[in-house]
């Protein structure tokens, strides 16, 4: 059992380093198949947004929220999409008949920050990179995973950002920011990301 | 060697061995078995857990497309080195990372196996969805493990059996050395007795008694035997003694008595030699007596048949009368003499054998008496081819006396018949001469056949007495024997065999 301590071990020490080049460049390349040249831009875009929709809502697997974000057993999960939505029907897609420990999904788009009701996930476009440290400010501390693809998004006090690089996407997580909204963040989600600490701590 | 020829010690022993080892071979067979399937279910026990465990943490790798962390996750596979071959696959179903790294993709299926813990085609396989606690499905763990786990054991503990069964087998070999003594030793002392009675002879020998058991009993069942046999040996020896003896008394007596046997022979010989002697004497006498008697006669008769010729008539009736008598007694006399000597000479005469045809002889004589007496009407019945070895000669001689005895006492009878046949008396060929004639008295049968034995008056029947005490004599000379019978008027049968 000597491998089960080790694989334990290993899970509760986040590793810091990247995959190689292409790691996700297979499916990738599978979803472009069937695609002409001149639609490969809009698609490789298309399939990007899906990537990232996915990943959104694999997000609630690896969080834990407060027990009173739920009202009851069956609230649904909900993610928000803040502004204008690139998903499309996407995320709806990807979401449907999901259920996370018996709880369904919910997608919401919100134009304001104030509509902002119940949501545990929420999507911030990289069109509003400018407005990021207003959105958070206007957060503070609720308890919900703010996620965006925007510049520095970590640094700024955001949870996770998207990073894509070269045909790949990868994490960024600001654990103070989700400790600071009493969410708990799965060490496995850890270790596969690059963990941003703002305060240099 | 046949199995059954084995000593009884050796028997006892590959029993014992025998029952040990089936009893080892099973119970080492149970625990192998009990083993390798204990150890399989292990196997898959803990290559699920395993697969658990790799499950659970590479679900982010799977969630967010990390390829570095999924092959670092198996790569820590490493140490276990009996898993030859791990990879996952994605919620679609592609490969996603596999271990080793350089695994060829081929060694690998396209598409995730379905769920389970399972042996397949030597190995042990394991496939795992990959999924956060009640959440969607990720992707699919795919382990496969060698069997060389499975087959350590399965040699590990084939080989810890047949140790085991080495000592115990062994151990019960010794024992059993040991132990078959107990029932063999006592079997293999009353077999020792035994022999060296039959060989020795020697009953006064007993096997000694080991114990109370069965064995026991046998030994002293034996050891009765022993008496018994040992007594009845000595009574046989008593009674050979006595018989001995009186075997020795029994050939003393016999031997007394065949010198007594040889002493009377003894005398008998000198006295058949003394008898043939005067036998011999007698007929030399009675030969030279009839022929120098019948010169004397001859005179007398002349001298009679002179007298009654030259002076009968100086002689009165009274004188012829007596001369007539002389002559007729010189003449009977002359016959008599003539028969005697007939008799002397069949005793001296030598014999002759060859066949001669009895009946053609019989026809011949019979033949000759009609001739002789035509007056006489005679039936005679004579067998054909009737014939024997001898003396034809004196055969005839024989033949002739009896059918001119038969003739000569059928004179009186009205419807004379003779018979001349072979019958069978005790299983040998008799001849016999039959008539219907005067017969005789049977207590006279054994007079019949003596010299001058004559039962009739030669008035009533003219002979000699000579005729049949010849026909003996033929007989007897040729190794034959004769008899007769025959009642007063009821006739005559006269039998010989040759």
């Amino acid at each position: 059992m000597a491998l089960l301590s080790a694989l334990l071990t290993r899970a509760a020490k986040p590793s810091r380093r990247w995959g190689m080049p292409g790691a996700w460049a297979v499916p990738l390349a599978v979803l472009l198949l069937g695609g002409g040249p001149g639609l490969a831009a809009q698609t490789a875009r298309a399939s990007e947004y899906q990537l990232k929709a996915v990943f959104l809502f694999n997000f609630a697997q690896f969080v834990d929220w407060p027990a009173d974000t739920f009202s009851d057993a069956a609230t649904p999960v909900v993610i928000g999409v803040l502004g204008e939505d690139p998903f499309g029907s996407v995320l709806d897609q990807t979401v449907r008949d999901e259920r996370l420990r018996g709880r369904p999904f919910q997608v919401r788009r919100y134009q304001s920050v104030d509509e902002i009701k119940t949501c545990h996930i929420l999507f911030i476009r990289r069109s509003d990179a400018g407005r990021v440290e207003e959105i958070l400010a206007r957060l503070k501390t609720r308890p919900i995973l703010t996620v965006s693809d925007a510049d520095a998004f970590a640094e700024r006090g955001g949870m996770i950002r998207f990073v894509t690089d070269r045909n790949r996407i990868r994490l960024q997580i600001n654990p103070e920011a989700v400790e600071a909204a009493h969410l708990t963040i799965s060490s496995k989600l850890l270790r596969v990301a690059e963990v941003i600490t703002p305060s240099g701590r | 060697m046949s199995l059954r020829d084995w000593p009884i010690k050796q028997k006892l022993t590959a029993m014992l061995l025998l029952i040990s080892g089936l009893v080892l071979l099973l119970t080492s067979a149970a625990f192998v078995t009990y083993q390798v399937v204990a150890f399989r279910q292990t196997t898959l026990k803990n290559l699920a857990t395993l697969g658990r465990v790799i499950a659970a943490n590479s679900t982010a790798s799977l969630a967010f497309a990390n390829q570095a962390d999924a092959r670092e996750i198996l790569s820590a596979l490493k140490a276990e080195p009996h898993v030859v071959a791990a990879a996952l696959y994605d919620k679609d179903g592609r490969l996603f990372s596999r271990y080793p790294a350089d695994l060829p993709r081929d060694s690998l299926s396209a598409a995730p196996a379905r769920d389970g813990y399972r042996f397949e085609q030597g190995h042990v396989i394991g496939v795992e969805a990959v999924a956060e606690v009640g959440s969607t499905r990720l992707g699919t763990l795919y382990l496969r493990s060698d069997m060389k786990a499975v087959s350590r054991t399965l040699w590990l503990s084939a080989g810890i059996a047949a140790g085991v069964m080495a000592i115990s087998l062994l151990a019960a070999y010794l024992l059993a050395a040991v132990l078959q003594g107990w029932i063999s030793q006592p079997i293999l002392t009353l077999a020792e007795t035994a022999t060296a009675i039959s060989t020795r002879q020697d009953y006064s020998v007993r096997a000694p008694k080991l114990g109370e058991d069965e064995l026991g009993t046998l030994t002293d069942a034996f050891n009765q035997m022993l008496d018994r046999i040992g007594d009845q040996n000595r009574a046989l020896k008593a009674s050979e003694e006595e018989l001995r003896r009186y075997a020795g008394e029994l050939e003393q007596r016999v031997a007394e008595r065949t010198h007594e046997l040889e002493e009377r022979n003894e005398a008998l010989r000198r006295n058949a030699a003394e008898l043939a002697a005067s036998n011999t004497e007698l007929d030399a006498f009675a030969y030279s007596v009839s022929h120098d008697l019948r010169a004397p006669l001859r005179s007398i008769d002349g001298f009679s048949q002179v007298l009654l010729e030259d002076y009968a008539a100086r002689l009165d009736e009274a004188g012829r009368d007596s001369l007539q008598r002389v002559r007729a007694a010189t003449q009977r006399m002359g016959t008599l003499i003539d028969d005697l000597l007939k008799l002397a000479r069949v005793t001296r005469a030598e014999m002759r054998t060859e066949a001669v045809d009895l009946s053609g002889m019989a026809q011949d004589i019979a033949a000759e008496l009609q001739r002789t007496t035509p007056a006489r009407q005679v039936e005679f019945a004579i067998a054909p081819g009737l014939g024997a070895r001898g003396d034809p000669r004196l055969l005839r001689v024989a033949l002739d006396n009896l059918l001119r005895n038969s003739w000569k006492y059928t004179a009186k009878q009205a419807q004379p018949r003779i018979e001349f046949a072979s019958i069978q008396v005790n299983g040998t060929r008799a001849f016999m001469v039959r008539d219907n004639g005067a017969g005789f008295d049977m207590k006279y049968a054994d007079k019949l056949f003596g010299v001058f034995q004559r039962l009739h008056s030669a008035s009533e029947f003219e002979g000699t007495g000579v005729g049949l005490a010849t026909v003996r004599r033929i007989i007897t000379r040729h190794g034959g024997r004769t008899w007769a019978e025959g009642a007063v008027g009821q006739g005559a049968t006269f039998y010989f065999t040759l």
